[in-house]
C-alpha cells in the first residue's frame, strides 16, 4: 500500500520540478520564488497526511466516510474546504472587480443553502444514510432504478465540476510558478489519485481541513489589509472604489451582471436550491458518529463559511480600489493580467508583495486540490458503491471487492479529470459551473426533499422525473445563449436563458409528484406505507448506520 | 426493529415533539427563503420595483454605501444566527427528549419480546 504512494509522490514531485527548471531556463516571467516554495510544503504535507492515513483505511467504511468518526468542529472544517472551491475565492472576486454588486449574488444566495440544508436535510440524511445520498433515498425506494438515476447524475455533476477546477488550477499554475498547463495538469491529477486512491475520505478530510485553515486565514489577510488602508472604515473604501471605476455608483447597485428578471430568478434558484444538495458536500454528513454531530459540524461549517463569505464584501471591492489602476497588474491595453479571475491574487500582490502572493497563490492552488479530491471521492463512491456493489452485483460484493473498485474509480476519475482538463484548455470554462449546480437543484434537491417529507413519492416518480429534469436541463444548457450562441457560433439561442433551472427543476418536481400520484402498483403502494419508518428512523436516528449513542 | 418503530410512532410525545421540531424547522427556512427570495427580486427587478429601489439607494445623500450592501452583509449574519439557534434547541431540549421517547419505546419493546 505504501511503496506505491511513495513512488507516486516521488513522481510527481520530479515531474513538477522538471517542468518548473524548464520553464526558469527560458521565459522567466511570472515564476515566483516563494509561490514554489509553499506550494511544495502544501504537496508534501499532503503527502504525509496520505502516508499516515493509507494505515488507517481498513474497509469500505473508512474509505468513504472516514469509518463514521470525525468529530463535529474537525468535519465542519472539512466541509467548509469542500464547499469554498477557487470560485468563492477567486471567482466573486473577480466577478465584483467587473460588475460590481451583482457579484455578491454568489456570496448571498448560495450561504442561503446553509440554513436551509440544516433545517431541511442534514441531521435527517445522518440518520438515513451510510456512505451515498443514494442509501438516503433506496432505504424506502427500488435499489436499482434509484441508484442508477443518483449514480448517472451524480457523475454528471463530478465531471462537470471537475473540467472547472482542473482548467482553473491549470491557469493559475501556469502563470504563478511558470509550469506548462499541461504539467500542471498531469501534476494535479497524479496528486488527487493519490489522496483518493491510498487515503480515502480518511486523507480528503485532512487535506481539506488544512486547506480550509489556509484559506480562511489568507483571506481575512487580505481583506484586514484592504481594511486597513482605510482605517476599517468600509465607506472609504467603498468611495474609493466607485471612484476607481468606470461603472461609478452603479457599482454598488444590483443590475451590473444579470440584465434578465427570469435569467436572474433562475440563477438565484439555482445557486439556492442547487447549494442545499451538492453530493459531495452532503456526503460529508455520513463521516459523522450520529445526528448531533452532523448539525454540529453544520453549524461550524456555515460559521466558518458565513465569515469567509462576508470578507468577499470587501476584496472584490478592494481589487477595484488597488488593481484596477496598477500599472503592473495590466496589460497593454489595460485589461487585467491572467483575466477577471486573477483580481484576488493581484489584490495579494497589491497588499503583501510577493510573500503575501505567493501564499495565497499556493492556497489557491490547496484549494483547487482539495475540492477535486472531495469531488473524485464522490464519483468513486457513486461508481464502486452504488453503480457496481449494488446495481451490477445486487448487493452481494463483498467489502475488499469494493474497495478495489473505488481505487480503480479514483484513478480512472484522476486521468479522465487530466484528458479534460487539456481538452478544455483555452475554454471559456465559466458556464461549466452552471451544469452541476442545474443538476444539483434539479435532480438531488428535489429527490433527497420529497423523500424525507412527502409521503406519496415512489420510485416510478422519482425515476420519471429525474431523467425528465437531468435531460431537460442539459438540452436546455446547450440549446443555451452560451453554448449554442457562444461556442457553437449559431445565430440564436434556441433556448433564450443562461440559467436553466427555473425551468428544470419545475419539470422535474412536477413529473414526481404526477406521477407518484398516478402510480397505482404494489411497488408503489409498499414504498407509501414504507414512509411511516423512515419518517421514525429520520427523527430518532434509531436504526441508523454506526449509531453508537443510543 | 419495526415494532419498536411502531412504538414510537403510536407515542403522543413523539408526534407533539415532531410537531414542534418542524414547525422550528419550517418557520426558520421560511425566513430564508424570503430573504433570498427578497435578493433575488431586487437584482432581477432592480431599478424598477419600489422593493427593489432601497438596494441602489444610498445610506445617507453623498455616501458609496448602498442599503444594497447593508442588507446583504446583514441577510449573511442573520443565517449564521438562525444555523446555531436551531442547532442550540436541536441538540438541546428536542434531542433530549427524543432520548427519552427512544429509550422508552425500546425497553417496552424488550418486556414485550
Amino acid at each position: 500500500m505504501k511503496k506505491p504512494l511513495l513512488a507516486a509522490a516521488l513522481l510527481i514531485g520530479t515531474g513538477a520540478s522538471l517542468g518548473v527548471r524548464a520553464r526558469t531556463t527560458g521565459d522567466t516571467d511570472g515564476v515566483n520564488v516563494n509561490a514554489i516554495g509553499m506550494f511544495f510544503v502544501f504537496v508534501l504535507t499532503s503527502l504525509c497526511i496520505t502516508y499516515w492515513a493509507a494505515g488507517r483505511v481498513k474497509s469500505s467504511s473508512d474509505f468513504y466516510v472516514a469509518g463514521g468518526r470525525i468529530g463535529g468542529f474537525r468535519n465542519g472544517l472539512a466541509i467548509t474546504g469542500d464547499w469554498c472551491s477557487s470560485a468563492a475565492l477567486m471567482g466573486i472576486a473577480g466577478l465584483v472587480y467587473t460588475n460590481g454588486f451583482d457579484g455578491l449574488i454568489y456570496s448571498v444566495l448560495p450561504f442561503g443553502a446553509w440554513p436551509l440544508m440544516m433545517f431541511l436535510l442534514a441531521d435527517r440524511l445522518r440518520n438515513l444514510g451510510k456512505f451515498t445520498i443514494a442509501d438516503v433515498v433506496s432505504l424506502r425506494m427500488a435499489r436499482v432504478p434509484i441508484r442508477s438515476l443518483i449514480a448517472s447524475a451524480g457523475l454528471a455533476f463530478v465531471v462537470g465540476y471537475l473540467i472547472v477546477q482542473m482548467v482553473g488550477a491549470g491557469t493559475l499554475i501556469s502563470n504563478l510558478f511558470g509550469l506548462k498547463y499541461e504539467y500542471a495538469q498531469i501534476a494535479i491529477g497524479l496528486l488527487i489519485i493519490v489522496y483518493v486512491a491510498f487515503g480515502g475520505m480518511i486523507a480528503t478530510t485532512y487535506v481539506q481541513l488544512v486547506k480550509a485553515v489556509l484559506l480562511l486565514s489568507g483571506t481575512s489577510f487580505i481583506a484586514f489589509a484592504v481594511l486597513a488602508k482605510f482605517d476599517f472604515a468600509p465607506e472609504s473604501l467603498y468611495a474609493a472604489a466607485v471612484a476607481n471605476h468606470s461603472a461609478a455608483e452603479k457599482l454598488m447597485q444590483p443590475g451590473g451582471l444579470l440584465h434578465d428578471p427570469v435569467d436572474a430568478i433562475s440563477c438565484g434558484v439555482m445557486l439556492l436550491f442547487g447549494g442545499a444538495a451538492l453530493p459531495h458536500v452532503l456526503m460529508r454528513f455520513f463521516t459523522v458518529p450520529d445526528a448531533k454531530e452532523a448539525r454540529r459540524s453544520a453549524a461550524w461549517a456555515a460559521s466558518f463559511i458565513g465569515y469567509f463569505y462576508l470578507l468577499s464584501f470587501f476584496i472584490g471591492y478592494g481589487a477595484v480600489v488597488f488593481v484596477m489602476k496598477g500599472p503592473q497588474f495590466l496589460d497593454a491595453d489595460g485589461i487585467i493580467k491572467g483575466g477577471e479571475n486573477m483580481a484576488a491574487i493581484h489584490l495579494a500582490a497589491a497588499m503583501g508583495g510577493d510573500l503575501l502572493l505567493g501564499f495565497i497563490s499556493a492556497v489557491a492552488f490547496a484549494t483547487i486540490v482539495a475540492v477535486v479530491a472531495g469531488l473524485t471521492i464522490a464519483g468513486a463512491s457513486a461508481i464502486s458503491h452504488d453503480l457496481y456493489a449494488n446495481v451490477l452485483r445486487h448487493g452481494r460484493a463483498s467489502d475488499a471487492e469494493v474497495m478495489k473498485i473505488s481505487r480503480y474509480a479514483a484513478i480512472a476519475l484522476g486521468i479522465l479529470g487530466i484528458v479534460l482538463g487539456i481538452a478544455f484548455k483555452e475554454e471559456n470554462i465559466a458556464y461549466l459551473i452552471v451544469l452541476p449546480f442545474t443538476i444539483s437543484a434539479t435532480v438531488f434537491f428535489p429527490v433527497l426533499f420529497l423523500t424525507l417529507y412527502w409521503r406519496r413519492l415512489t420510485t416510478t416518480g422519482i425515476v420519471a422525473g429525474g431523467w425528465l429534469g437531468l435531460a431537460a436541463a442539459v438540452a436546455m444548457l446547450v440549446a443555451g445563449p452560451t453554448i449554442w450562441r457562444d461556442i457553437l457560433g449559431h445565430e440564436a439561442p434556441i433556448f433564450p436563458y443562461k440559467y436553466p433551472a427555473l425551468f428544470s427543476m419545475t419539470i422535474s418536481v412536477v413529473t414526481m409528484i404526477l406521477v407518484s400520484l398516478l402510480d397505482k402498483s404494489a411497488r408503489g403502494h409498499r414504498e407509501v406505507r414504507a414512509f411511516e419508518d423512515q419518517f421514525v428512523r429520520s427523527q430518532t436516528g434509531l436504526g441508523a448506520e454506526g449509531a453508537t449513542r443510543h | 426493529m419495526e415494532h419498536i418503530y411502531r412504538a414510537i410512532r403510536r407515542d403522543p410525545r413523539f408526534l407533539e415533539l415532531e410537531r414542534r421540531r418542524s414547525r422550528l424547522s419550517w418557520i426558520l427556512a421560511a425566513v430564508v427563503i424570503a430573504h433570498c427570495l427578497w435578493y433575488i427580486f431586487a437584482i432581477a427587478f432592480f431599478p424598477e420595483a419600489r422593493f427593489a429601489a432601497l438596494w441602489g439607494k444610498p445610506l445617507a445623500p453623498g455616501m458609496a454605501t448602498t442599503w444594497g450592501i447593508v442588507i446583504g452583509f446583514l441577510q449573511i449574519v442573520l443565517f449564521i444566527v438562525l444555523v446555531v439557534f436551531y442547532i442550540h434547541r436541536a441538540n438541546g431540549a428536542f434531542d433530549s427528549r427524543k432520548d427519552a421517547i427512544v429509550a422508552d419505546a425500546t425497553r417496552a419493546a424488550g418486556v414485550n419480546d
